[in-house]
């Protein structure tokens, strides 16, 4: 009786925050779609993160325009866009899910439980030319080998290098190796800058940490993906250096509660020799109005002995939802939003990368993204593995302290406790 | 008294049933209100500590006590349980003895005074998080003004450099953490204290005067043991809130670097991001510690004394 209750006030509250949700979205009413379903036409329910910073380039009205340009084609199917703030958009889509009230099309994180119940199409029933899709990101998509996750757009890291303070400090060429990154950030942290802007604070240091292994051949997992390398020889020698470099001063002070965007923000006003970055810090840099785009550049990372063959790459995903049967509305959707068009034109939007083989040869020769397409084949992701979630979450926690205490010890706690989580 | 007797004479059974339930309709309401607010969240969170929670928040099953045996095998638990109990009796312990010297101060007359005392509830009356906020870029490497200042003194030698990144290093982040967790709790404690300052009869005072007794001697013998109930409620309600205190450490250092500016309340929080179940496990613990916490320092103060007063 009183569950009831409490799923009865539930259901309002939700009726209330989808009202909302509609009237944001500034989209037709419940009436209209109705008419829709009368004369047989479909709507299709497409949900995506809002990469925007402002109303100004909200993703709505990207994709809003996308929709309009679709249903002009394909007079019978309309696509109800809904966008919603990064930082909301794995709850919105989970209460989505729980409540029944499925979306058709989804754009942003990717759950591999929702493929593993069964709710969701493969990427071969909803897009003809699934063989586009970048193949580097083809596993992280996947469950038991069949694509669930189709890639959208995609990012890459490079290091990137301020030109003006190397000049300054009478370097000639960006550093290759580990050893030149010290040599050069040693120089450059005597004209009083920092010289490595190395952040290992909660917000990514999964990823910092793993550029840095990569440097060394090491990893959070083995190749096969079936055994944790935390506590690897290689990995333990990475955060050696760094320890080294920390405790030369070369870095930012104490580095393992330096969170990566403000560090981005001190590289873009010119306080900093060099930082690992992806293409989000281009529009900061940018932003900031300190440097030129002539006096910054991104090279591949240095690796221990020469510059990384493959670096970490990352991407968001659309998934194609099975429960409202709209499998062939949604093909014919994504067969016209994968084009390049689209592709480059988000991509422009929000200084990201292409997730479709033909979008990045389209972009090769890029003056700006060129050295960022040509990583992305190569590219290592984040572990496949349920357990990865919860071991991110702890080394995004602790990985920085390695840098001031014992590397070993600090990295053996991480590897027993990803051991207990699963392997 | 005869009135009722008459009614429970009148009257049968169900109504004499009815009338001893009368009190409830006024009580009732708040009767409701502690139940959910106060003790239906307690429940659901005790429950939570046995359940097997997924970390995108669905549960998965039942997990015996394996939630809290994850816990007392976290390697960060045993530094931050000994932090909390630290940062507590600092805290509080600090924030007394200043408010003891303040209550007295703020007795006297003098020009002023009025707008003293209006002054003295700001830290108050301004938002803990701005404070804690203010406070983290008045210590940043590069550009705080603390920096600057101890800089100009030749205390840092560097800006930017790991001696002028104070909230960086675990204990030079305590210390100014503990100082902005006494800064606000400074004016509650003070005019807690200043109440009962002012219940103190003048008559006690002139007797003593009368007697010859120092000042120092006034105050050991009639002002601290006539503020003893004063300073037992400041005290209690004190370290209630230094020990929940959450928004001063996480706007600081967010318990870092590591887990190691971490307390009992924040480490919960972290746990929360990926270990819900655990998490709610280390507040069954926080909730059982501070009760007895609370009920040990009653028991040494002498609660039941001070009640029977």
């Amino acid at each position: 009786m009183r569950k009831r209750q409490f799923g009865a006030r539930l259901a309002v509250v939700a009726a209330a925050s989808a009202a909302v949700a509609v009237a944001a979205a500034g989209t037709s009413s419940a009436s209209t779609v109705k008419a829709h379903a009368a004369s047989s036409d479909v709507t299709l329910k497409l949900v995506v993160a809002d990469y925007g910073t402002g109303p100004s380039n909200t993703s709505l009205k990207y994709w809003n325009s996308m929709a309009a340009a679709f249903h002009k084609q394909n007079p019978s199917i309309s696509v109800k866009v809904t966008d919603i703030p990064w930082t909301n958009f794995d709850s919105e889509v989970q209460t989505m899910i729980q409540n029944k009230n499925y979306p058709d099309i989804t754009e942003g994180d990717y759950f591999s439980a929702y493929a593993q119940q069964g709710l969701l199409y493969s990427a071969k029933q909803v897009l003809s030319d699934s063989a586009n899709l970048l193949p580097a990101f083809k596993n992280q998509g996947s469950y038991k080998g069949t694509q669930y996750g189709l890639p959208w757009t995609t990012s890459s890291r490079t290091l990137f290098y301020n030109k003006k303070l190397f000049a300054k400090a009478g370097i000639k060429s960006a550093p290759t190796t580990w050893a030149a990154i010290e040599a050069d950030a040693a120089k450059i942290t005597k004209l009083g800058k920092i010289g490595f802007g190395l952040p290992l604070g909660p917000e990514e240091a999964q990823a910092e940490s793993l550029l840095w292994f990569l440097g060394d051949g090491g990893g959070y997992m083995n190749t096969a993906g079936n055994k944790w390398t935390i506590s690897s020889t290689a990995d333990v020698t990475a955060f050696n250096f760094l320890k080294g470099m920390v405790a030369a001063g070369d870095t930012e002070p104490d580095p393992g509660t330096q969170d990566r965007t403000p560090l981005w923000e001190k590289f873009a006003a010119g306080d900093v020799g060099m930082i690992n970055g992806s293409p989000a810090l281009i529009p900061i840099i940018q932003a900031g109005k300190v440097l030129s785009s002539s006096q910054w550049a991104s090279v591949p990372i240095a690796g221990k002995n020469g510059p990384l063959k493959s670096t970490l790459g990352v991407c968001d995903n659309v998934a194609a939802f099975k429960p409202n049967g709209h499998e062939a509305q949604i093909k014919a959707f994504l067969n016209f939003a994968y084009q390049n068009k689209y592709q480059l034109q988000f991509d422009r939007e929000y200084d990201l990368l292409p997730a479709t083989v033909s979008a990045a040869n389209a972009l090769k020769s890029d003056p700006t993204f060129g050295s960022f397409i040509k990583a992305l084949p190569y590219s290592v992701q984040y572990p496949i593995n349920t357990a990865w979630a919860q071991v991110k979450t702890d080394i995004q926690n602790t990985i920085g302290t390695a840098v001031t205490g014992t590397p070993s010890a600090v990295l053996g706690q991480l590897q027993s406790q990803a051991q207990r989580l699963g392997s | 008294m005869s009135e009722q007797s008459q009614f429970s004479i009148r009257h049968t059974r169900p109504a004499r049933a009815a009338f001893a339930l009368r009190p409830l309709l006024w009580i009732g309401p708040a009767i409701a209100l502690i139940v959910v607010v106060v003790l239906t969240p307690v429940v659901v969170m005790i429950h939570s500590s046995f359940e097997n929670i997924a970390s995108d928040g669905f549960v998965v099953g039942g997990a015996g006590f394996s939630n809290y045996k994850y816990l007392w095998h976290e390697p960060a638990l045993k530094g931050v349980v000994f932090r909390t109990l630290l940062w507590v009796v600092v805290v509080v312990g600090v924030t007394l003895v200043l408010s003891l010297a303040l209550a007295q101060l703020f007795n006297q007359r003098f020009p002023g005074r009025r707008a003293a005392r209006t002054m003295l509830i700001l830290p108050w009356a301004a938002s803990v998080m701005m404070t804690a906020l203010i406070y983290r870029w008045a210590l940043d490497p590069y550009s705080g003004a603390v920096n600057i200042i101890l800089h100009a003194l030749g205390i840092v030698h560097r800006m930017g450099s790991t001696q002028a990144d104070w909230l960086g290093s675990p204990g030079w982040a305590m210390f100014w953490m503990m100082i902005v967790a006494i800064f606000v709790s400074l004016p509650f404690t003070t005019y807690a204290l200043l109440a009962g300052l002012q219940t103190v009869p003048s008559e006690i005072y002139e007797a003593s005067r009368v007697d010859g007794a120092s000042h120092w001697q006034t105050y050991r013998s009639i002002t601290l043991p006539m503020l003893r109930p004063a300073i037992l409620v400041a005290t209690t309600i004190n370290v209630i809130n230094v020990f929940n205190s959450f928004p001063i450490i996480w706007e600081m250092t967010r318990g870092g670097p590591g887990y190691e500016t971490s307390t009992t309340t924040t480490f919960m929080y972290i746990l929360k991001q990926a270990f819900i179940g655990e998490s709610a496990a280390m507040s069954a613990v926080n909730f059982l510690l501070v009760i007895v916490v609370v009920l040990v320092f009653l028991r040494v103060a002498g609660w039941k004394e001070q009640v029977d007063q």
